[in-house]
């Protein structure tokens, strides 16, 4: 039997569907657009009826007024057969929400004072989250604009027992490394330089990157114009050729199509231009511009470097094949280690091959800072939604009434859940586009303040993914604050709210309790904020207490790099300089002058490997390695680092006389620990001259060189005049303005070359800033969110207890009436405030330890559980908690024993 | 008074069908055909006649159109759609079959089984 009904059912449904559902759509879309004629018809049809069958009882012999009223209470209640009616023809949700909407917008007008705290708070709330998710979102999560770049790997060496330092290759390592792999589909090789740019206008210092010819192919990018390097272009002889990042060929050559073939002069060698490649092209430095792409092969320095085994200076990058696993590759990488360690045993033992994705690379450790402010700003949204639920819970109770009201009336429970969430959308709405708008603002003032070392920090903007996430923001919110009110609303005992007053007499402990538990949560998460916000300002004002080891006020420093084809030998750089120092020495006022390269703080720095003569040569398990610095005898002085042992550089320390060096008092330590240093010989050199021998002259101070967060790391110093650079940087100490130094700077080097550009010129006392420009910004951020979260906290308490006090006024006059003193009156307010903020301090300490832990690197001089700072941070907020409690509980001493129990 | 009893909602839609399709009607009369039908033993909600008469519309079963009536007056007269029509022979169908199963098996004796 069951299939042949089944049959009947079917066939039915086949012919009839296709009608059915044309006419579904025809009765919605008729529904939508004349909603108002259909709800006169309605009401015209339902009168019909209810007319009738008055008649009909008429005819019947029924009274007339008796037959009306039959009729309608035997029809039924009108609205909710209208209500099923509507629903019966569809898109009955949507008329329902917005109805629901539009009195949400009446409810937020007539209460202009919520509406504006609520909006407010909201809109900073989603405003902070959306401006730092756009940070992390550029820097973290964007992947990077390369082909497949999750491919893309830096291929880097290091010594087995200072993993720490990540080095690049030697340029005959890496084509060991490139053509014996089979994991890596393209390898290519980079590094930076800064070659002058002579012959088109003022000569200028551009940053060029030195590259591999597969370097533009490997990162799958193509020219705007003309071609990108073939593989002849990187061999010797071949002619230099050179592209044109897109920003030079604008800036500098006018977009003119006609420069590519036509030749540039960079170091004073012909270039031809070949190709312009898009400006949004970036590598290896995200955060420079990238000016210029040479062959390797015709950079004057590297170039010359191609030929040695031993050296790290080449930043590999690696795109692994497709389907190849990282674990097969960097086993195999392992592979190559040991196949070089044993064919080239000097130059690498002890040194190990690994690969990161480049990704991490390139945004290296800025990771946890990102996370803690993305965290910090998350919490103080968290916040500002408890203070709107807290507001919506207050609004609630003067509201159970009209929900009575709305039950008694037929609606569901879904249904008035449904209404205050709509309400609490409405809300939503506009906080979240009020906050997406400081959001904008946010971002241009992040950008703008963002220390220069971000990577990819200025790509941080609003774009679809950023908008995207404060929609969502928003929308979470205002569930998150929506649903405590409406749960509660939905609750409600209907008769007793209609029965009873407007509530003076107390609530409903639920609700209460409720707002309690919010606002000592507020507490909770500001102590964790304020106490991640105190480490954070103690480690910052600890690095800005550290004696950096020299001296910084009234110093200027400028840099002037010689063209190695001009001057080609390390004599000329070295008359070159000391010519230079002696002009500036003459200027009035900069007798005080001195060469250094490279300068501590100012420039990168330079880590050479050692030995100590007499004793045996270090093993692959050792390390000995020191800064290296090449200075001009005048240095020590100028720069005021204090003499220890021995002596300073002077001037007789020349090319021709023996080599010597001085080291620093952490060299000293650690490797002549029981003997003096002065006399013994170290072998080192900057490179070609790794192996030179040179007597300890000297021991001076330490000073910190790399970071002002680092300790001092073992350095030695060899005299210029022995081991010229082709650069060289002044460091001028002088009472005149730094603009009258570098004008006189500038002055001198032009009257020897007038073709030499100088560059980097900069007041010490900035790099110094320049350098906890980091720190800074974060401290500064956290800070930020931190007051943030204290006045969201001292608002949410404040709410608290007011609505408590006004809530208790009665209570309170028959206390008084008994008895009570003004002053019992405030201390029993102050101790409800006081129980608020203790439970949401005991909460709190311990989140904001865990938090605190977090934090790792990023403090400095200060433990995670420094308890100064949660002993001075929790008493700060317990002061202000009762601050905010004392306001209200004045009103409450205030209240008039008579006007409070007369008031009904 | 004959029994009265209640009335399902798919039987109240077979319903509707039955009494639209001998002829246009509006709500009221349609309720009042039914219970002349039905020689008044089914009893029908006064209220619940107009959800159903909505729903049945928006599925097509139904149309309706605005008319006057007899004392002149504006009322929404319901008829049978051509769909309406072949789902009330279907169901009619199914409700004599099954009424004669259940009648085959209410009137089997001992012997048969």
């Amino acid at each position: 039997m069951e299939p042949e009904f089944a049959a009947a059912r079917t066939e039915v449904r086949a012919t009839g569907g296709g009608v059915r559902v044309w006419s579904g759509v025809k009765s919605r879309i008729r529904s939508l657009a004349e909603r108002e004629s259909v709800e006169r018809e309605m009401d015209e049809e339902l009168r019909f009826h209810v007319e009738r069958y008055a008649e009909d009882l008429l005819r019947r012999g029924v009274g007339r007024e008796e037959a009306m009223r039959r009729a309608r209470v035997e029809f039924g209640g009108v609205e909710k057969l209208k209500e099923e009616c509507r629903e019966a023809s569809g898109w009955q949700w949507m008329e329902e929400l917005a109805q629901d909407i539009r009195y949400g917008l009446r409810m937020l007008r007539k209460n202009p004072g919520f509406t504006a705290v609520a909006v407010l708070t909201l809109a900073l709330g989603v405003g902070a989250n959306t401006a730092i998710f756009s940070v992390v979102y550029a820097v973290l999560l964007k992947p990077l604009p390369y082909a497949h770049a999750e491919q893309l790997f830096n291929v880097f060496q290091e010594q087995a027992q200072d993993s720490s330092a990540k080095t690049g290759w030697s340029y005959l390592n890496f084509e060991e490394l490139r053509t014996g792999n089979g994991v890596f589909s393209a390898m290519a090789g980079a590094q930076q330089h800064q070659l002058t740019l002579t012959g088109h206008g003022e000569p200028a210092v551009i940053n060029t990157s030195v590259v591999t010819p597969e370097f533009f192919s490997l990162f799958g990018e193509k020219p705007i114009a003309g071609r990108l390097f073939f593989d002849e272009d990187g061999k010797s002889g071949a002619p230099p050729v050179v592209i044109l990042g897109e920003n030079l060929w604008r800036g500098l050559f006018g977009a003119d199509e006609k420069i590519i073939g036509s030749a540039i002069n960079l170091d004073k060698v012909a270039f031809t231009v070949v190709g312009v490649v898009p400006a949004k092209f970036r590598f290896p430095q995200m955060t420079e511009s990238q000016q210029l792409w040479i062959p390797l092969v015709h950079d004057p320095l590297f170039g010359s470097w191609m030929a040695r085994r031993g050296g790290h200076w080449l930043q590999v990058t690696g795109r692994l094949k497709p389907g190849v696993s990282v674990t097969r590759a960097n086993a195999e990488l392992e592979a190559i280690s040991r196949r070089l360690t044993a064919e080239f045993p000097a130059e690498n033992s002890g040194w190990m091959s690994r690969m990161i994705p480049l990704q991490q690379m390139i945004v290296g450790n800025v990771k946890t800072a990102l996370l803690l402010m993305l965290g910090a700003v998350g919490l103080v949204l968290l916040m500002a939604c408890a203070n709107i639920a807290n507001l919506l819970l207050t609004r609630a109770t003067s509201r159970t009434r009209e929900m009575a009201v709305r039950t008694a009336m037929g609606a569901g429970r879904g249904r008035i859940v449904r209404q205050l969430l709509s309400e609490n959308l409405v809300l939503g709405i506009l906080g979240g586009g009020a906050g997406i708008i400081l959001a904008y603002a946010g971002v241009r003032a992040l950008t703008a303040f963002m220390p220069a070392s971000l990577p990819m920090g200025n790509e941080a903007r609003v774009d679809a993914v950023v908008l995207g996430f404060g929609l969502l923001l928003s929308a979470v919110a205002s569930c998150a604050f929506g649903l405590a009110p409406a749960l509660f609303a939905a609750k409600a005992n209907v008769n007793e709210s209609l029965r009873e007053g407007d509530g003076r007499s107390g609530e409903s402990g639920g609700r209460r309790r409720a707002r309690s538990v919010l606002a000592a949560a507020e507490v909770a998460l500001a102590m964790v904020l304020l106490v991640v916000a105190g480490l954070l300002l103690r480690s910052f004002s600890k690095l800005l207490a550290v004696d950096p080891g020299f001296a910084v006020q009234n110093m200027v420093k400028a840099e002037v790099y010689l063209p190695r084809t001009q001057y080609a030998t390390p004599e000329r750089w070295s008359a070159f300089s000391s010519e230079l120092l002696t002009r500036i020495q003459a200027e009035p006022g900069m007798k005080n002058a001195a060469v250094a390269v490279p300068l501590p703080l100012a420039d990168g720095f330079v880590n050479l490997g050692f030995e100590i003569e007499g004793t045996p040569p270090k093993t692959a398990a050792e390390s000995r390695t020191a800064n290296y610095v090449a200075v001009s005898p005048e240095y020590f002085q100028v720069m005021g680092i204090p003499l220890l042992a021995g002596r300073f550089i002077d001037a007789h320390d020349v090319m021709a006389s023996a080599r010597v060096s001085v080291i620093s008092k952490t060299l000293a330590r650690t490797y002549f620990a029981n003997q003096d240093p002065i006399g013994k010989r170290l072998l080192f050199g900057f490179p070609p001259d790794g192996g030179e021998a040179r007597e300890i002259v000297g021991v001076v101070g330490d000073v910190r060189d790399v970071a002002l967060e680092q300790e001092p790391r073992a350095m030695m110093y060899a005299p210029f005049a022995q081991a010229p650079l082709t650069g060289a940087v002044m460091i001028v100490k002088s009472s005149l303005s730094a603009s009258s130094v570098a004008a006189a700077i500038r002055r001198d080097v032009q009257a020897m070359d007038k073709d030499l550009p100088v560059t980097e010129i900069a007041q010490m006392a900035d790099v110094l800033r320049r350098s906890v420009a980091q720190p800074k910004f974060r401290t500064f951020l956290l800070g930020l969110f931190a007051a943030m979260a204290l006045v969201l906290a001292a608002t949410g308490i404040f709410g608290v207890i007011s609505y408590s006090v006004s809530r208790r006024t009665r209570e309170i006059g028959v206390r008084m009436a008994l008895g009570a003193s003004r002053r019992e009156i405030l201390g029993m307010i102050l101790q409800e405030t006081l129980l608020l903020a203790a439970t949401g301090l005991a909460v709190g300490i311990p989140c904001a330890l865990g938090a605190a832990r977090l934090l790792g690197h990023l403090l400095f001089g200060v433990s995670a559980g420094d308890p100064a700072t949660l002993v001075a941070v929790g008493s700060a907020l317990a002061g202000v908690a009762l601050l905010a409690g004392y306001l209200p509980a004045r009103r409450a001493m205030r209240v008039d024993p008579m006007v409070a129990l007369r008031y009904e | 008074m004959s029994e009265k009893t209640d009335v399902l909602q798919g039987t109240l839609d077979m319903l509707i069908l039955k009494a639209a399709s001998l002829g246009p009607l509006h709500g009221y009369g349609i309720l009042l055909r039914i219970q002349q039908i039905s020689k008044d033993r089914l009893e029908i909600q006064q209220g619940s006649l107009y959800p159903a008469l909505y729903r049945l519309e928006h599925g097509g079963w139904i149309r309706s159109e605005w008319g006057e009536s007899e004392n002149n007056r504006r009322a929404k007269y319901y008829s049978l759609t051509a769909a309406g029509k072949k789902r009330l022979q279907a169901e009619t169908e199914k409700w004599s079959r099954m009424a004669d199963v259940i009648a085959g098996i209410l009137s089997a004796k001992a012997g048969e089984v």
